[in-house]
């Protein structure tokens, strides 16, 4: 007699069964991306390192930091100021640049894990993933793990660093755990957020506000009471990081905090899972207007909608630094004359050592509002790839009105932000230097960048037009204008010669040149001309 | 009457890929022209030559009259697009993306567009990212088909739809047929271009394998008939050698042959003198006329011939 037999059971049942399977897939996904991530950050703590190294040699010149730092503004931007009095190497690196490599790990962690949790549910493959003997818990595991890797291995090589750079080793630890501890409570939260939200999109926006309120928190927390004496201070994973006092008391406690919350947050997120349906979010998607205001009409508007939160996000943001600009103008002098060798950095001209740096910031800005308006061609280009730009081409809706509003969108948003930078900049410098420049200056230096933003539009206009493929490349070229913009008096001279900025004059150190901003206003306007006309002849993709 | 499109020699290549290779199409004005080929054989990619998103590398193309390259924007005006894969933008509502697009045609009608939105039961106050692919692609074909224009370009425009909403479609095409608007219908749905379209083209690799009335497409292919005779073993010996029959099979007292149209009644006539006791005739459905186009390509597939 013969039977059909049964299969045998599988002893892999339970909400976890798979788990490692999915490890592994999570791991190979991001394997690429994390090395990236791990090189680059390595490469930035031993720039860091060597610039610290090269910079403040002397005890005078790392005391005449340490009074800059101490101020409000600057405290607001680095950390609890642990060792001021006596302020080492390690206490200015501990203080100074932990922060911000723990909010880029936070922020690689929490899009990490939106990725692998969210975006994968949204597209559907979640969905073929857990079709499989696959546990319910086993892909939130799976993500969890591949973010805990990528920011342990970020920890790892931001450690090897700074001991590199001559840094001891218990404080090295202590700063390195820091930014792991705090890469992992991001992953916890975004393990939460993900589990509310049916977008990913959504999912990385509610983790990254979460990001910033805990970095106001310590910002506010840590004026209000050095050296981690203010409640606020302890409502954020960077101040738990930051309380270890890393090369000056060097103490590990601090640290548990962090992982504990993490551990709660992932339990929180695990009890979630279990209470909603795949594909699905706890938050409801609100609903939308059933029709169109009148004002939504035209390319103008829809473009301005659709770009509306970008525009706010970039401009606060610049706005923001433009204010804390203004009010470190003040210390920054202080700083300057107590520090003569960083006259190479700013060029102190006929108005003093204020106009120079307020010169050298407003190009900063400037080269960060042209990152908006490069953004903002890559939008239309993810327009064009996404089918939506067919959709409307189909319509009768001309090439150069489609690509043309959209640069025009652009470069309005760039004047406004450029425009709002200069006068908020401009008052709060005035007011923190009392006298010797004023705001209509700054609101001038800010303006006469705009033909240089304007050129930066245009190369990527022309870029979408010609090659879309590479539009990528533009990114080597917005980094290139960064650098030489920041450090081009102390680079090899010419290496500054393709970026537009090199011509603008720099308001208020220089006085002001009409030729070569006509020419860079014109050379913008070829720039778009051209890429308009080179899209108008080519295929449409996507 | 000129055609409504008009199509010769058209060729298209993607690199070392020609997607279309000399392929010809013609559309009559006030026709419902079925436009049939598997994924990949050139319709999306002719219909976007047709749009003036993409630029024909030879060939004529001719668009209600004029140059849909050159007179892209003037051509617009008179015609709408049903994209096959529809994405909307995430931050915008079903109904502000129907309006957005309106109003850059010109304006819609709010009685056709309501409407409309009504028949396809679409909830238009849900943001673009949270649509399911079925609901996206009711957005699209409320957006094309509130547009009063004289041609109306279908790309496989009810992926993703029901059954239901698929038969609320056939409804709304078959309105705008009985107005006399021009309607191009790329699909692979065949059963919907068969209820739908007098005429069709199948295309294969770039080229246009056959195309005309879906009579004379089925008049140059065979009719099956299964007929139960009183003398079944006399057919059975004398058919095979007739001329124009095929494939005769013997089962349970039946006989199944098909036939060349041409030969048609000389072979019934020959079947009376079995002695018919009853007899059915299949024209060839679109899907025969279809797989035939592909049958070799199917063999490879491994799929056995008369196993569908």
């Amino acid at each position: 007699m013969t039977a059909v037999a049964a299969p045998p059971v599988d002893v892999r049942s339970g909400a976890l069964s798979g788990t490692r399977d999915l490890v592994r897939v999570a791991l190979r996904l991001d394997r690429s991306r994390t090395i990236i991530w791990a090189v680059s950050m390595g490469l930035i703590v031993l720039a860091s390192m060597n610039a610290l190294n090269t910079r403040y040699v002397t005890p005078e010149s790392r005391q005449a930091r340490a009074t800059l730092i101490s101020s409000p503004a600057a405290t607001a931007l680095a950390g609890p100021g642990y060792g001021l009095d006596n302020y080492t190497i390690g206490a200015m690196t501990a203080n100074e640049i932990g922060l911000w490599i723990m909010v880029a790990v936070a922020i690689m962690a929490l899009l990490a894990v939106t990725r692998h949790l969210r975006a994968a549910e949204e597209d559907g493959r979640l969905e073929l993933v857990r079709s499989a003997p696959v546990g319910r818990n086993s892909a939130v595991v799976a993500g969890l793990v591949a973010a805990f890797v990528a920011t342990f291995a970020v920890g790892l090589v931001t450690f090897l660093g700074l001991v590199a750079g001559g840094l001891e080793v218990p404080g090295s630890a202590a700063l390195a755990g820091g930014v792991v501890m705090v890469g992992f409570a991001f992953a916890g939260v975004s393990a939460v957020t993900s589990q509310l939200t049916a977008q990913a999109r959504t999912a990385s926006a509610l983790s990254m506000a979460v990001l910033g309120i805990t970095f106001v928190l310590r910002a506010i927390g840590d004026v209000n009471g050095p050296q981690s004496t203010s409640v606020l201070t302890w409502l954020s994973p960077f101040g738990w990081a930051q309380a270890t006092a890393a090369y000056v008391d060097t103490r590990f406690w601090p640290l548990a905090i962090g992982f504990v919350v993490t551990g709660a947050l992932v339990v929180v997120a695990f009890w979630l899972v279990g209470r909603r349906d795949v594909g699905t979010g706890l938050l409801a998607e609100r609903l939308g207007r059933p029709a169109a205001t009148p004002r939504l009409t035209g390319m103008v508007a829809l473009t301005s909608r659709r770009q509306l939160g970008a525009i706010l996000s970039w401009g606060f943001g610049i706005v923001a630094m433009g204010a804390f600009v203004g009010l470190l103008a003040g210390a920054l002098v202080d700083f300057i004359d107590s520090e003569p060798s960083l006259g190479d950095v700013f060029p102190a001209g006929a108005n003093g050592a204020a106009a120079g740096a307020l010169a050298v910031y407003t190009v900063f800005l400037a080269v960060t509002t042209g990152a908006y308006a490069v953004t903002a061609v890559g939008a239309a280009r993810a327009e064009e790839v996404a089918t939506r730009g067919a959709a409307v081409l189909a319509l009768p809706v001309s090439r150069w009105r489609w690509l043309g509003s959209q640069t025009g969108v652009a470069a309005a948003a760039s004047v406004a932000i450029m425009l709002v930078t200069g006068l908020v900049m401009g008052a709060t410098a005035a007011s923190s230097l009392d006298g010797g420049v004023s705001v209509w200056q700054v609101v001038g230096a800010a303006a006469v960048t705009l033909p240089a933003i304007g050129c930066m539009l245009g190369l990527a206009v022309l870029l979408l037009g010609l090659v879309p493929r590479a539009l990528a490349v533009i990114w080597a070229y917005v980094t290139y204008v960064f650098v030489v913009g920041l450090f081009g008096a102390i680079l090899p001279d010419g290496t500054d010669a393709l970026s537009p900025f090199t011509y603008t004059p720099q308001l208020p150190a220089e006085a002001m040149d009409w030729p070569p901003v006509i020419v860079l206003t014109l050379l913008a306007a070829a720039l778009v001309v051209a890429g308009l006309a080179a899209f108008r002849r080519r295929d449409v993709v996507g | 009457m000129t055609d409504a499109i008009h199509i010769r020699g058209l060729v298209k290549s993607f690199g070392a890929t020609r997607a279309l290779d000399e392929f010809d199409l013609s559309v009559g004005t006030g026709e419902v022209h079925g436009f049939l080929g598997p994924n990949g054989a050139g319709k999306s990619t002719t219909i976007r030559v047709l749009l003036g998103l993409l630029r024909a590398d030879a060939g004529d193309v001719s668009l209600l009259g004029g140059d849909p390259w050159k007179d892209a924007v003037s051509l617009h005006r008179r015609l709408a697009y049903v994209p096959g894969d529809v994405n909307l933008w995430p931050n915008l509502s079903g109904g502000e993306a129907i309006d957005v697009l309106g109003r850059l045609r010109g304006g819609l009608d709010p009685s056709r567009r309501n409407e409309l939105i009504e028949r396809f039961e679409l909830d238009p106050r849900i943001k673009g990212r949270a649509y399911s692919k079925g609901n996206r692609q009711k957005v699209a074909l409320v957006a094309a088909l509130a547009a009063d224009t004289e041609l109306y370009l279908m790309d496989e425009p009810t992926s993703g739809l029901d059954p239901l909403m698929e038969a609320v479609f056939q409804q709304v095409v078959r309105e705008l047929a009985d107005e006399g608007r021009t309607v191009l219908l790329s699909s692979h749905i065949l059963a919907q271009v068969e209820v739908l379209c007098r005429r069709v083209t199948i295309i294969r690799a770039g080229k246009a394998v056959q195309s005309g009335s879906l009579e004379e497409l089925r008049s140059l292919r065979r009719t099956t008939v299964t007929a139960a005779l009183r003398d079944l073993d006399g057919a059975a010996a004398a058919l095979p050698s007739a001329n124009g029959v095929h494939n005769v099979q013997r089962h349970d007292g039946h006989l199944t042959l098909d036939i060349d149209t041409p030969s048609l009644g000389d072979v019934l006539a020959l079947l009376t003198t079995f002695g018919v006791d009853s007899l059915t005739a299949h024209p060839p459905t679109l899907e025969d006329l279809f797989l035939r186009e592909y049958s070799d390509e199917l063999a490879t597939l491994g799929v056995v011939e008369g196993s569908r």
